[in-house]
């Protein structure tokens, strides 16, 4: 990890992985390079603490996850995003907006 | 709401998941986990990296693995239930490693949880249950009386006082008194001997004690013709008569005297002094005696006790007294009737629980020893689980489930201890000193927080050891830590143990002034030898035995049968034998003396010929009473020691005569036949009595001769007469109830019983005290001489022979002794008051007992020193250097 990649601010993890998984059906690893790909490497995200994360949004009832097979043909742990998941994305994008938004005014307040 | 409730319940459904399929789950994490690890590296592989690169590169940018397990675990809801039955098996596993450390930390939980339980469950029950009377709190004993002696609260009036007071009673709904009595039964089976009281009629009123079958007494049941009346204990009636409630309205012999049973008592109602049988009570008043009788009453409602005992003291100071009282010598009071049926127990049991309190405490501080030493020893294990990615909480988790762990287990085996002690306490209490004992039983509360007190302590010194051992960082604990660790908390350990030694020191010095106290009791002369004897009571109805001449046929006919059986040396009778806690006294004159003299006044007991030679009493001039003293010979006495000197000082008194009437007629007068010593008649605390001793042949009256102790000497084990003695009493008189044999060892020993019991209780406390205060000064200089092995080498290697190690290490113990000991001299001083009452012989402050204790104590410490210092100096220079 770069020395100026970002840290990602609490709480954020979880809404990056309801997003990740709501275009279908992912496995852990493919998560993980989506949202790497995605912000082109710029968040400082240990790829293993992605797991835990997982694991604590399938207790929440937010994802669900079976096992299938991958594109290699093996057996993969695979996480889609449940109802309650999607009312969760869009409250959390909702909120992460607004909040972003609030932030912007503040600093950007002449 | 719905939502929240639902999303609840699939939360709770998951982690119910995850600890049912715990193995499953895992598998799937491994699973979950490899296949990202894999996936990953072949990334690498297909950018061109040769694939252990691309494998090592894959797990860097993972991160910790087994972190990351834990953490999902953790978020899969495991945590919980399973944490703990994993803390559980973990914490089983590592206290099954170390045996000892476990088996020392439970047992001294144990000692002391089951101490402090047994303890306080008898003083619960005894002292502060509340009586087992309705609104026990309204029932005082009222008292207008000679201020009682220390300790033995005995609340009382005169008669005369308490006949003019009820007369126009404002403070109470209701007032009775009593007096205990002792009655033969018969007509039902074997005689019985029952105690019992007679009581006025209110008796059963003030107390609440609503008959179960019959009724109570009612006013007007003690008139001379209505007062042949008998109300029978729950016990008596349950036992003798098969718990039939036709008993009510039949008619019963009682010292020969018919009463017919009007009531039953309710289950469990003996007041006063275990009675079993009541009976009515007239007060009369005798114009020339005086008589002090215990009186009880109800308050009235809303009426406080010490308003209350303000208006009885104005009212007392209004009531006639009686001749030769001056009304400054009395005290008016109202005394809880609780305080009055505890007695004097209430002292003896709080210097019980200030003793097991000491020991709790020990226990606990030597519980915190060994945990604080124990994590000491575990730092590294706590680094290297940390480093290897084991969370702080989790770490902190496990060390608190290991102390919880130690603490329940020491607390249930610390329960049987309670139970067991309780028992073994009311067994070996002597009998009759713990009032209530029936009503002990181990306390709930009294377990719960021994309990607490010691999970409690687990807990606090199993979580700063445990905090601090995982906050510090991974290099700093790997590297030089344990060594500086160890001498950080060695300051608490340290502290822990001088706090222990003094501890002991204060219940060692108080065992060892109670045992000095009972050894001087013990080895008081009491002017008789009692070994190899026999003794037994009867009490002659009046009912059977109409005059003297009867009475002492019958004393005949024994005497003859006991002096008569084989193995008996001398055979004797006595009124009141010596500490039957019974005596008769008076005043004496003394022919061609003063007419009464204050100083003239001795114990008065009747006596067979035999009686001296029986109890070995020694006859110090003149002769003993023979058979041919009877009632129509000269009546003669044989005066004690005592008594002879205040009668001619060193000169022969034999052949002189004394009066034991105050204002004697001519027959009044009887002459001294013999001087014999004195003897402890009272109690073994006070000094031998003066007693003059008539032949109870020679007295005419059947009052003085109702009671008689028999006491044979033998000339081998004295039990084995006591068939012989039991056969002797039946060929006089088949329906005589015969009461306990018993050696006289074991009669003198009854009166030392208590003094005995109180010693061996704080005996065995400090005992144990002394075990753990060893125990954590061995452990702490083991540990700081396994800390310091290192700087030991150099020692040695230096050219410091084993006996400088040795020393060294003493010197250290020396600084964990000398303060205990001074610290618990100190706290000796202080506390030794509170036991002075119970002295005998010696001072709350013995000076030979405080230096024998302080020399014990460094002795036993310098000993539990020795080992680890003698381990340290024999250590391998070479083997030592390389040690950390």
């Amino acid at each position: 990890m770069d020395a100026d990649s970002l840290e990602l601010p609490q709480g954020t993890l979880d809404l990056l992985i309801l997003k990740a998984v709501s275009l279908g059906p992912r496995h852990g690893w493919a998560v993980s390079e989506r949202i790497q790909d995605v912000t082109r490497g710029s968040l400082a995200i240990p790829q293993g603490s992605l797991y835990p994360a997982l694991h604590r949004l399938e207790r929440r009832g937010w994802i669900k996850a079976h096992w299938g097979a991958s594109d290699t043909n093996r057996r993969a742990k695979f996480y889609e995003l449940t109802r309650s998941g999607r009312a969760q994305l869009h409250a959390e994008m909702d909120l992460w907006r607004k909040l972003t938004v609030a932030v912007d005014l503040v600093l950007d307040m002449t | 709401m719905l939502t929240r409730i639902l999303q609840l319940v699939a939360d709770l459904r998951h982690r119910a998941r995850a600890v049912v399929r715990r193995a499953a789950l895992e598998r799937e994490l491994d699973d979950e986990l490899r296949f990202h690890l894999e996936h990953e590296a072949e990334k690498y592989e297909r950018a061109g990296l040769p694939r252990v690169e691309a494998e090592r590169r894959a797990r860097v940018a993972f991160g910790g693995l087994e972190r990351i397990k834990e953490d999902s675990r953790e978020a899969r809801g495991v945590m919980w239930a399973e944490h703990v039955a994993r803390d559980l098996r973990y914490a089983v596993r590592t206290l099954g490693r170390s045996r000892g450390f476990a088996a020392v930390a439970i047992a001294t939980l144990a000692l002391g949880i089951g101490a402090t339980t047994a303890i306080f469950s008898v003083i619960d029950g005894v002292l502060l249950r509340p009586l087992p009377f309705a609104e026990p709190e309204r029932l005082v004993a009222l008292s207008y009386a000679p201020p009682a002696e220390p300790f033995s609260p005995r609340a009382a009036m005169f008669d005369w006082s308490y006949d003019e007071y009820r007369r126009g009673d404002p403070l109470f709904e209701r007032t009775a008194s009593y007096s205990s009595i002792f009655m033969t039964m018969t007509g039902s089976g074997d005689p019985v001997r029952l105690t019992g009281a007679a009581v006025t009629p209110d008796f059963f009123a003030v107390l609440r004690a609503g008959p179960q079958h019959g009724r109570a007494f009612l006013a007007g049941d003690d008139a001379p013709g209505r007062d042949d009346i008998v109300v029978l204990g729950d016990r008596v009636w349950r036992t003798r008569f098969g718990a039939d409630q036709r008993i009510v309205g039949s008619v019963m012999q009682f010292d020969g005297v018919r009463r017919t049973v009007v009531g039953v008592a309710p289950p469990g109602f003996d007041f006063p002094h275990k009675s079993e049988l009541w009976i009515p009570l007239r007060i009369t008043i005798d114009p020339h005696n005086t008589r002090l009788m215990p009186v009880i009453g109800r308050l009235r409602p809303g009426l406080a006790r010490d308003r209350a005992e303000r208006e009885f003291a104005a009212i007392a100071a209004r009531l006639p007294l009686i001749p030769d009282q001056k009304r400054s010598e009395l005290t008016a009071e109202l005394v809880p009737l609780k305080t009055m049926v505890v007695g004097n127990v209430q002292s003896s049991l709080v210097v019980f629980a200030g003793a097991v309190t000491l020991v709790l405490a020990i226990a606990c501080s030597n519980v915190a020893n060994l945990l604080l030493m124990r994590a000491a020893s575990r730092e590294r294990e706590m680094a290297v689980r940390i480093a290897l990615g084991a969370g702080r909480g989790r770490l902190v988790r496990q060390l608190l489930t290991e102390s919880a762990l130690l603490g329940l287990l020491g607390g249930m085996v610390g329960a049987f201890l309670a139970a067991w002690g309780v028992r073994l306490l009311l067994a070996l209490a002597p009998a009759g000193t713990i009032p209530r004992a029936d009503e002990v039983q181990v306390d709930p509360r009294a377990l719960a927080f021994a309990l607490a007190v010691s999970l409690f302590t687990a807990l606090a010194f199993g979580l700063v050891p445990a905090l601090y051992a995982t906050k510090r960082g991974l290099r700093d604990a790997i590297g030089h830590g344990a060594r500086s660790i160890g001498s950080r908390h060695g300051a608490l350990r340290h502290v822990l143990v001088v706090g222990e030694i003094a501890l002991a020191i204060v219940l060692l010095v108080g065992a060892g002034l109670l045992l000095r106290s009972f050894r001087e009791l013990r080895a008081v002369e009491l002017g008789f030898r009692p070994e190899q004897m026999l003794t037994t009571s009867v009490i002659l109805s009046n009912a059977k035995y109409r005059n003297a001449a009867s009475m002492q046929a019958f004393d005949a006919k024994v005497l003859g049968e006991l002096a008569a059986l084989p193995g008996v040396t001398a055979a004797g009778a006595v009124d009141w034998r010596p500490l039957s806690g019974m005596l008769m006294q008076g005043n004496f004159v003394i022919e061609g003396g003063p007419a009464l003299s204050k100083g003239n006044w001795a114990d008065k007991m009747l006596v067979s010929p035999g009686y001296f030679a029986a109890m070995g009493i020694r006859m110090r001039r003149g002769r003993s009473f023979t058979a041919h003293d009877d009632a129509r010979a000269p009546a003669v006495v044989i005066i004690s020691q005592s008594v002879a000197s205040k009668l001619s000082g060193g000169a022969d008194p034999v052949g002189r005569r004394i009066a034991m009437a105050d204002h004697p007629e001519a027959e009044d007068w009887r002459t001294i036949v013999g001087v014999v010593d004195d003897v402890v008649q009272r109690d073994v605390k006070s000094p031998r009595d003066a007693a003059i001793y008539e032949h109870y042949s020679q007295v005419p009256q059947r009052f003085w001769l109702e009671n008689m102790t028999f006491v044979v000497r033998a000339s081998t084990d004295p039990l084995l007469l006591a068939g012989g003695v039991r056969a002797a009493l039946r060929h006089a008189d088949a329906d005589l109830p015969i009461g306990a044999i018993s050696t006289m060892t074991d009669a003198v020993a009854s009166t030392t019983g208590e003094s005995l019991f109180q010693t061996r209780l704080i005996g065995t406390f400090s005992v144990v005290a002394l075990v753990l205060a060893a125990i954590a000064i061995y452990g702490v200089l083991a540990y700081a001489a396994t800390e310091r092995t290192h700087e030991i080498g150099i020692r040695l290697a230096l050219g410091a022979g084993p006996g400088d190690v040795v020393r060294m290490i003493l010197r250290w113990a020396t600084r964990l002794i000398a303060p205990g000991v001074a610290l618990g001299v100190l706290g000796s001083l202080a506390a030794t008051r509170l036991i002075a009452q119970f002295l005998f012989g010696v001072t709350a402050t013995d000076p030979l007992t405080f230096a024998s204790v302080a020399m014990l104590l460094a002795t036993v410490a310098l000993v539990a020193a020795w080992a680890p210092a003698h381990r340290a100096s024999r250590v391998a220079p070479a083997i030592a250097l390389r040690a950390e």
